[in-house]
């Protein structure tokens, strides 16, 4: 039987963490898991707005207090998270004067310090902001990395003696005798770090108490222990530009709207959002309407962005919530408030407590409430330190000149770096020499991606969220291939073909829905040297049959390859199923020289299969790699038809 | 006609500053609701032709046939040059569609964040570079350009001193398949790393300010030519020069003419031809004035030759030498007299012919993508390099034919510029005179000489610049010619540095087979 732990925190978004952490740190056995990386969930499909708490000024001033009150505990906890950029409303001069005014009232009611500037004043600033803007109220809002937060608890918490437990879904929560006593989880890819290619294996985790941080998920979970939790999962649509056209948080200053905040976010711009009810917090449906949407009427603020690159788009859940019987049509008008849920009071079902609702500026406030509140329930004394003790990474700033100098890297590289390893970035830098650049979009190094690797295993997303590695304009184009091959070393093929390829498809997945003009040029040209470079359209290395590697470069049948012609032209239409016309375009002036080294057996390769992929290969000899260019555009079907070619 | 034969532009320039430009004016005054003016916004120089001064109440939406209207009417195939055809810079009644963030961005700073949108990380650019090609340390355009804009930030950034190691040949721009705005990226970056990181006290700033400037060195040597040319090489002074300066013993500078152009044209009382249709105002650059005025002398003939009135207007450094330092200030003092002295010449129907490639080069692409003067898009559009605009507007190859080619036949290796490259100019000389009889033209391939300005001439990179410049050297010892021909005077410095023969211009050959 496996051993009893005190808690079981499940799900790995900001509220996990901050749970797990605060729980560890309070001396107390405790244990993450989280069915995918962290922030899988919603915590990764936020805008990365640090709240001041001016949006919720006006309808929800508990919620706008609490924000002001964590967005200075952020600050100061978790600085190498958290980018002060500050944040201005602004009005246009359709937008109510009335609302302006009571919008400015609500933050001096909070306590949020602003400030009101004219328009003239506002450009000088965001010299980007539309002509039109008559004036603004600037706050202290500010951008945080939700990643580098979560990853940064949880390293926090690991350092206290939890384990953080990613790639493994709970199966079922364990009851017995009417209390909550545990979960199951599956390993999807085996336990500890994620490798890839073993059989999962199933684990029950029993604990003196089960935390339910699942956010929009909670549902779900709450199922399993046959509680009822009302989530209502609304979904919201946010589009990245590739720059910053802002360097400030850019709210409009009115009661509420779809696409009404621009936040400058690292490298980048995100876009947001949309507020719509949904049913399934996994499977919605994710449309290109809204990404114009948002263009478009964030354009009224900053022109620019109607020209500008987007890289892509993606959507998050929130958890709202909101106690049974209020009945609220509108999402918008859910409070933005947080729930703590103990099902011992609520549903008779002691062992276990739901936390729903609430936001990642809060995430901490929340943490501690729940970890009072678990600590109360196991009769644990301790108290929290968390709002005091800074994470890892934010103890004291980065050097910079130092890791320019001791390192050698270039300004650039050094600024962003430090900025992501915050006090850890002597540590890890210092690892690598000579430390060459692997992703160039966002300057991340060799050393920071090995440091993410160990942390984070063979998952090449997690080491992305950790490092920010292919989330520049290439979207990995350039170096999802580089990053993998950091792999190399440790992890043996199969897995670094699948940890590519699963990064590679993550990029591509989020720029479907905003892909024209640049970005579609970089698409386009990501997939032809991926197609013509690695045969990422066809890799002979997915199919069933052994590849004869020996066999290309003229290998050992290349000598005879030659001789017979005759029949060359018949055998490659043949071979390739009824293409034949397609292919006496494509391949041009080669066709003879295809001819030639197909030879007569090119009928057979018609008739036989994968089988004899590596005669193919071996008659192709050192033409192999050509072939697989021209055949780029094809479907990945006709290459496994083609075999070793 | 003696018109614009003054020696200098010192005195038109130094007037021009005294009255304070037109800023009582206030034309240069932001409207209200517009940002107030950063460095691209500076109330401008200029004052149009009839000496009038201009209306310039912001409110008045500007009328683009206003300002000079009558004036212009009578001068066919010019807008005056005082409104440019997208409604020109000062306009401020700036209309939201037209929005250009480059106008609007106080403090002087050009945010080229947006520039990087356009790369795809092909890499051309860095297949390209003559400098990374040989420089293991430089990081390349790729990475001077769009990869650090695109990680800057607002008041969190500064510039990597890699960008020092750019020469500013530009061939990145010509290799980028999306129009990524490379060298204006460069450009800025390094202006931006000079004004704030640099030592300005450090050997190597004030090394880089007098190569920068070399047309006031220029200016001083050619009162005492002999003197200047005979001190400037004599070995212990150019020892001193290596271990004070930095600047290699290796090089020769070049010879100080004992007459400069401006004195010739002032001697030979200015333009010979007088045509009002055809006018052209000559832009000779420091080089064939100080240097090489035999080019200045053969442009006046072969444009005279053709029926053109030559105009020599006022005139500075065009500002090559000045960007590739990131002296950006100094350049921009240049260009307001350049631009305002080449605006009024456009103003009396002249277009604007340069015979140096860099000083074309600058004044087509860099002046309008870094400063914001009045009228600078009119200088851009109506600058020519001297080859270039005959081609376009003669029958070059009728003439030469008629003139029957050389008696004695001659044959070149020529070097085409990186810069001409750039402006699609390449190809032009050998093109030009390649079915000349007695004429053996042979182009010495793509390569960069490895000059590049000012880069060759510090000693620090001197290496790297006869590295760059080797396959060059090579190609020109291959080919049968023994005189070299280019565009480019730094070029042409390079060329008779690495392989020791002398150096003409294609306006040379140009005056001699037209016999003009």
């Amino acid at each position: 039987m496996d051993r009893q732990v005190d808690v079981v925190v499940v799900g790995g978004g900001s509220t996990g963490c901050g749970v797990v952490r605060d729980l560890a740190r309070r001396g107390l056995d405790a244990v993450l898991v989280e069915k995918g990386n962290l922030t899988h969930g919603t915590t990764g499909r936020m805008h990365g707005l640090l709240h001041s708490g001016g949006r919720y000024a006006v309808s929800d001033q508990k919620s706008a207090r609490e924000c002001i009150e964590e967005n200075r505990v952020l600050r100061d906890i978790a600085a190498h998270c958290v980018e002060e950029t500050g944040g201005l409303f602004v009005k246009r001069p359709e937008d109510s004067e009335e609302y302006f005014q009571e919008k400015l009232e609500g933050c001096k009611a909070c306590d949020i310090p602003v400030e009101v500037i004219d328009g003239e004043e506002a450009r000088r600033r965001e010299p980007y902001l539309a002509r039109d803007v008559e004036k603004a109220i600037a706050l202290p809002d500010g951008a945080v990395d939700p990643f580098r937060l979560c990853v940064s608890n949880a390293a926090d918490a690991r350092e206290h003696g939890a384990r953080i437990e990613t790639h493994a879904p709970v199966t079922d929560v364990l009851v017995e005798d009417g209390e909550v006593v545990g979960v199951e989880i599956e390993h999807e890819t085996g336990p500890g770090k994620r490798v890839h290619r073993e059989p999962g294996t199933t684990e029950e985790i029993r604990a003196r108490h089960v935390v339910n941080a699942t956010g929009a998920w909670a549902g779900n979970v709450g199922e399993m222990a046959g509680v009822d939790v009302e989530v209502r999962p609304s979904k919201g649509v946010m589009t990245v530009m590739n720059t910053r056209q802002v360097d400030t948080v850019i709210n409009r200053c009115r009661p509420k709207g779809d696409a009404d905040i621009i936040v400058p976010h690292e490298t980048a711009c995100i876009l947001g959002t949309t507020d719509e009810e949904v049913d399934d917090p996994e499977d919605y449906p994710e449309e290109e309407w809204e990404v114009d949407l948002m263009i478009e009427t964030l354009s009224e603020l900053v022109p620019a962005l109607e020209d500008a690159r987007t890289l892509r788009s993606f959507w998050g859940v929130r958890p709202l919530y909101e106690p049974p019987g209020t009945g609220t049509e509108d999402p918008t008008d859910i409070t933005r408030d947080y729930f703590l849920l103990d099902h011992g009071d609520r549903d008779d079902l002691p062992g276990m407590t739901t936390i729903v609702g609430g936001k990642l500026t809060t995430y901490r406030m929340m943490a501690e409430s729940i970890s009072d509140h678990v600590c109360d329930a196991l009769g644990h004394e301790a108290t929290c330190d968390t709002a005091e003790a800074p994470l890892p990474g934010s103890e004291n700033p980065a050097r910079m000149e130092a890791l320019m100098d001791e390192f050698g890297l270039r300004s650039p590289v050094a600024r962003r770096s430090g900025q992501r390893l915050g006090s850890r970035a002597d540590d890890v830098l210092g690892e690598y020499d000579p430390n060459p650049i692997v992703c160039n979009c966002e300057s991340v190094t060799r050393a920071e991606v090995q440091d993410a690797i160990g942390e984070a295993g063979s998952d090449l997303n997690a080491v992305r969220l950790r490092t920010r590695a292919s989330m520049g304009n290439c979207q990995g184009g350039f170096c999802t291939h580089r990053i993998a091959s950091e792999l190399a070393e440790e992890y043996p093929e199969p897995v670094v073909r699948d940890a590519e390829d699963e990064l590679y498809q993550e990029r591509w997945k989020g720029q479907r829905h905003a892909l024209w003009g640049e970005q579609l040029s970089q698409a386009m040209l990501n997939h032809l040297l991926h197609a013509t470079t690695m045969n990422r359209d066809g890799d002979p290395a997915n199919l069933d049959g052994e590849v004869d590697f020996g066999a290309f470069d003229a290998g050992a049948d290349a000598g005879d390859a030659g001789v017979d012609g005759s029949g060359g032209e018949t055998g490659t239409a043949a071979a390739d199923g009824g293409r034949a016309s397609d292919d006496a375009a494509t391949d041009g002036g080669r066709a003879d020289g295809d001819a030639a080294t197909d030879g007569g057996r090119a009928d057979d390769d018609a008739a036989t299969d994968g089988g004899r992929a590596d005669d193919d290969a071996a008659t192709d000899g050192g033409r192999a790699d050509d072939d697989a260019a021209t055949d780029g555009g094809r479907a990945s079907d006709d290459a496994a038809t083609d075999g070793g070619r | 006609m003696t018109r614009h034969t003054d020696d200098d532009a010192e005195g038109a320039g130094r007037t021009n500053e005294a009255s304070g430009g037109c800023g009582d004016c206030g034309c240069g005054e932001p409207s209200p609701g517009v940002p107030e003016a950063g460095r691209d916004e500076q109330p401008s120089v200029f004052v149009p032709d009839e000496g009038e001064i201009p209306e310039t109440d912001a409110a008045d939406a500007p009328d683009p046939t206003r300002a000079d209207g009558a004036g212009a009417a009578d001068r066919a195939a010019t807008d005056g040059g005082v409104e440019s055809a997208s409604g020109g810079t000062d306009s401020t009644e700036l209309d939201p569609d037209a929005y250009d963030p480059v106008d609007v961005f106080p403090g002087g700073d050009l945010d080229l964040r947006e520039g990087a949108d356009s790369c795809y990380k092909c890499t051309s650019c860095d297949t390209s570079c003559p400098v990374a090609e040989v420089d293991d340390e430089f990081p390349g355009p790729k990475f001077q350009g769009p990869e650090q804009w695109r990680l800057k930030r607002k008041d969190d950034h500064d510039i990597d001193e890699s960008i020092t190691s750019c020469s500013n040949c530009m061939r990145c721009d010509d290799a980028c398949p999306s129009s990524v705005p490379l060298s204006q990226m460069h450009n800025e970056a390094r202006g931006q790393f000079v004004e704030r990181q640099m030592e300005k006290l450090s050997v190597e700033y004030v090394r880089n300010r007098i190569l920068a400037n070399y047309r006031t060195s220029a200016s001083l040597a050619s009162k005492f030519p002999r003197t200047a040319s005979f001190a400037m090489n004599f070995g212990p002074a150019r020892w001193a020069m290596e271990k004070v300066m930095g600047i290699p013993k290796e090089r020769d500078f070049p010879e100080f003419a004992t007459e400069t152009f401006r004195e010739w044209w002032k001697a030979r009382g200015g333009a010979q031809v007088e045509n009002p249709d055809k006018r052209v105002a000559y832009f000779h650059g420091c080089y064939s004035n100080y240097n090489t005025p035999e080019v200045g002398k053969a442009m006046v003939r072969v444009y005279e030759h053709f029926g053109y009135e030559v105009m020599v207007p006022p005139q500075k450094c065009s500002g090559t030498p000045m960007f590739a330092n990131g002296m950006l200030d100094d350049a921009r003092r240049h260009a307001e007299t350049n631009v305002e002295n080449l605006v009024e010449a456009i103003g009396d129907g002249a277009d604007v012919i340069a015979s140096c490639t860099s000083c074309s080069m600058s004044l087509r692409q860099e002046y309008p993508e870094l400063f914001d003067l009045h009228g600078i898009e009119d200088v851009a559009e109506h600058t020519f390099e001297a080859l270039e605009y005959l081609r376009i507007h003669e029958d070059l190859e009728g003439e030469l034919d008629a003139a029957g080619g050389l008696d004695d036949e001659r044959a070149f290796a020529y070097h085409a510029p990186c810069h001409a490259r750039n402006q699609g100019l390449s190809r032009q000389a050998v093109e030009t005179f390649r079915d000349v009889d007695g004429v053996k033209m042979e182009d010495v391939g793509d390569s960069c000489s490895g000059i590049s300005g000012t880069y060759g001439w510090k000693e620090e990179k001197y290496e790297k610049s006869m590295e760059i410049g080797a396959e060059m050297f090579e190609h020109m010892e291959d080919a049968e010619g023994e005189v070299g021909m280019t565009e480019c005077p730094t070029c042409a410095m390079q060329m008779e540095h690495g392989t020791g023969y002398e150096i003409e211009h294609p306006l040379q050959l140009l005056e001699d087979t037209l016999g003009a």
